[in-house]
C-alpha cells in the first residue's frame, strides 16, 4: 500500500488523550496498523507506559467512590466536585438527617394545628432553631471524629464552614417552609419564620469566633426556649413573631454578620483545641 | 534556630487544670527521624500537639518550618507542609479507606480529580491499603485503621512528620513494612516519632529524647542512651531483688537491670530498653511491661 501522509504531532496527541473524535481518530487508527513511520512517532507521545496507565484507570474505576446523592446534588447546583465532597461529610446534610429532620417537622406542624396553643408554641420553639442545629452538626469536635486531623490542615475553616451553613439553609429552610404552611394560626408568619432562623443562624456563626458551634447552638437553644416559653404563658406564643419583634430580629441578625465579618478570621486559630 | 532546623521549642509549657504536661521544655529538630520515650502522661502526646499546631502552649517560643504559628497566614502555610497522626483517631461513618483519604487530600488542598486520587493510590500502596481501599473503613481491623490513619499524614509527602504511637496495633510485618516507609520519610523530612516500642526508636531513629513528667530527660544518641547502661545489665540463674527490673528471658535465664551485679551473674549487651528502664527507674515500669 501506497503512504500519502503522515499524521502530525498534534494529531497524534490528541489521539492518545482520546480527544481526536470518531473519524479521525478512526481513520489514524487505520492509518497506524499500515504506517510504520507513525506507529514508532506516536511511541513517543506516550509518557506512561501503557500498562500502568491502563492499570491506573482500572484502579480509578474499583477505588474511587462514586459520589453520594448529596455530592451529586451540590455538582448539579454548581458546586465544584471538591466542595461537594466537603459539604456532603457534614452529618447534618445526609440523607438521614434530612429525613429525620422531615419526620420531625412534619410532626410538630401537625401538632401546631391540632395541639392548640402548646402545639404551636412547639412548634415555633423548634422551626427557627432547624437551621441552627444543622450547623452545630456541620463542623466542629463534637461532631467531626476526626477533627484533630482535619482542624490541622490549609483548607480555610472559614470556607468549609460557610459552605456547610449554606447548605444547610438551601435544604433546611425549604422544609421549615413547608411545615409553616401546616399551621393556620401562622397566617402571612410562615415567611416571617424565616427572619428569626436568618439571624440565629447568623448569631451562630458570630459567636463559633468566640467559642464551639454546639456551645453556640445550645446557647441559643435556651434563649428561644425561655421567649417561647414566657410567650405560650401570656397564652399568645404567635406572639414571638409579631411584627415589632421582626425587626427585632432583623436588627439582631445584621449585627451578628457584622461581628462575624470582622472576627471571621478568628475561627482559625479558635478551633485549636484546649 | 540554627541553620537547618525545622520545628523550635523554646521553653514550651502547657498545664491542663494544675497538672503540668510540658515545663518549660527547650528542643529542637532538623530533617531526620527523633524518637520520643516517656511513660504515659510524660508530655509526649502535648509536645507532638503543640508541634502540629493542634495545641497552643501556654508560655514559650514556638517555631515550625521557619514561621511563628500566631496568625492565620503563618498556620496555613505550616499546614500545607505538615502531617498529623495523632494518638487516637476515629473516622467520618461510612467512607471507604480510599473516600476518607481522598476527603483528607481534599483538606489539603489536593483539589484536581486525577491528581488526588494519584496521591491517594500512593499512600494507601505506601501503607500496604491498596488491596483494601474500597473496604468501609469501620469493616476493617485496628492495624489497618492505624495504617489508614498514617496514610493520611503521608498525603504530600510533607516536610515535618508528627506521628503519635503510629506502630500500635500494628502486626510485626507490618510494623517492619512502615519501618522502611518512615526511615524513607526521614530522609528529608524531620519525623517526631512518639512511641511506647524501644525497638521502633531502636530500629528508626538517630536520636531520642526522653520526657518525663513534662521535662526532657535524656536528649541525645540512641546509641549514647544504650551506653549509658552499659556494665547495668546481667544475666543471672534467678532474679535480683535489689535490681531495677527482672525478668525470666526465654531461655530460663533471669535478665537484672540495675546497678549492682547479683552474685554469678555474667554481664550482657545492654538495649535500649534496658537503658530506657535505669534512666526513669519505677516509672517507666508500667510502660515498658505493658509494652
Amino acid at each position: 500500500m501506497n503512504i500519502t501522509w503522515h499524521a502530525d504531532d498534534t494529531l497524534l496527541a490528541q489521539y492518545l488523550r482520546g480527544d481526536a473524535g470518531p473519524l479521525r481518530g478512526a481513520s489514524l487508527e487505520q492509518h497506524l496498523t499500515h504506517c510504520a513511520h507513525c506507529r514508532a512517532r506516536i511511541a513517543t507521545h506516550v509518557e506512561t507506559p501503557p500498562l500502568e496507565l491502563v492499570w491506573s484507570r482500572i484502579r480509578e474505576q474499583a477505588q474511587a467512590p462514586a459520589p453520594t446523592r448529596v455530592e451529586r446534588l451540590l455538582t448539579r447546583f454548581g458546586a465544584s466536585e471538591p466542595d461537594a465532597l466537603l459539604v456532603a461529610v457534614a452529618p447534618s446534610l445526609r440523607a438521614s438527617w434530612l429525613f429525620g429532620l422531615a419526620v420531625t417537622l412534619g410532626f410538630v406542624g401537625f401538632s401546631a394545628t391540632y395541639g392548640g396553643s402548646r402545639g404551636l408554641a412547639f412548634f415555633l420553639l423548634v422551626a427557627p432553631l432547624v437551621p441552627v442545629a444543622g450547623v452545630a452538626f456541620a463542623y466542629g469536635p463534637d461532631v467531626d471524629p476526626s477533627y484533630e486531623v482535619a482542624v490541622v490542615v490549609p483548607y480555610s475553616a472559614v470556607r468549609l464552614l460557610l459552605l456547610r451553613t449554606a447548605a444547610v439553609l438551601v435544604t433546611c429552610l425549604p422544609l421549615v417552609l413547608a411545615a409553616a404552611q401546616l399551621v393556620p394560626a401562622l397566617s402571612w408568619g410562615a415567611v416571617s419564620l424565616l427572619l428569626p432562623a436568618l439571624a440565629f443562624t447568623a448569631v451562630m456563626l458570630a459567636a463559633s469566633t468566640w467559642t464551639r458551634p454546639s456551645y453556640a447552638g445550645f446557647g441559643l437553644g435556651i434563649v428561644w426556649a425561655c421567649a417561647v416559653g414566657a410567650a405560650a404563658v401570656g397564652q399568645n406564643p404567635a406572639g414571638v413573631l409579631a411584627p415589632g419583634l421582626l425587626f427585632v430580629y432583623a436588627a439582631i441578625g445584621v449585627a451578628a454578620a457584622l461581628v462575624l465579618r470582622l472576627r471571621i478570621a478568628n475561627l482559625t486559630l479558635l478551633w485549636r483545641l484546649s | 534556630m540554627t541553620a537547618g532546623t525545622t520545628v523550635a521549642l523554646t521553653a514550651i509549657t502547657k498545664r491542663y487544670r494544675g497538672t503540668t504536661a510540658l515545663d518549660a521544655v527547650d528542643l529542637s529538630f532538623r530533617p531526620g527521624i527523633t524518637g520520643l520515650l516517656g511513660p504515659n502522661g510524660a508530655g509526649k502526646t502535648t509536645l507532638l500537639r503543640i508541634a502540629a499546631t493542634v495545641l497552643a502552649s501556654d508560655a514559650g517560643g514556638v517555631r515550625l518550618l521557619g514561621r511563628e504559628p500566631g496568625t492565620p497566614e503563618a498556620l496555613v502555610a505550616i499546614r500545607r507542609r505538615l502531617g498529623y497522626l495523632p494518638q487516637e483517631m476515629g473516622f467520618p461513618r461510612a467512607f471507604t479507606g480510599f473516600g476518607f483519604v481522598d476527603y483528607m487530600a481534599v483538606l489539603k488542598e489536593w483539589t484536581a480529580r486525577g491528581p488526588r486520587h494519584d496521591e491517594v493510590r500512593r499512600v494507601l500502596d505506601l501503607v500496604d491499603l491498596g488491596d483494601v481501599a474500597t473496604k468501609r473503613v469501620r469493616a476493617l481491623s485496628g492495624g489497618q485503621r492505624r495504617r489508614l490513619a498514617l496514610a493520611q499524614a503521608l498525603l504530600g509527602s510533607p516536610d515535618l512528620l508528627l506521628l503519635d504511637e503510629p506502630t500500635t496495633g500494628v502486626d510485626p510485618e507490618q510494623r517492619v513494612s512502615l519501618r522502611q516507609v518512615l526511615s524513607r520519610a526521614g530522609e528529608r523530612s524531620t519525623v517526631l516519632l512518639s512511641t511506647h516500642q524501644t525497638e521502633d526508636v531502636a530500629a528508626l531513629c538517630d536520636r531520642v529524647v526522653v520526657l518525663d513528667q513534662g521535662r526532657v530527660r535524656f536528649d541525645g544518641a540512641v546509641l549514647d542512651l544504650v551506653a549509658t547502661a552499659a556494665g547495668r545489665v546481667w544475666l543471672a540463674d534467678g532474679p535480683d531483688p535489689l535490681a531495677r527490673a527482672s525478668w525470666r528471658t526465654g531461655t530460663g535465664r533471669h535478665r537484672n537491670v540495675g546497678e549492682v551485679a547479683p552474685a554469678g551473674a555474667e554481664p550482657t549487651e545492654p538495649t535500649l530498653e534496658d537503658a530506657y528502664l535505669l534512666l526513669l527507674g519505677d516509672r517507666a515500669m508500667p510502660t515498658v511491661v505493658a509494652a
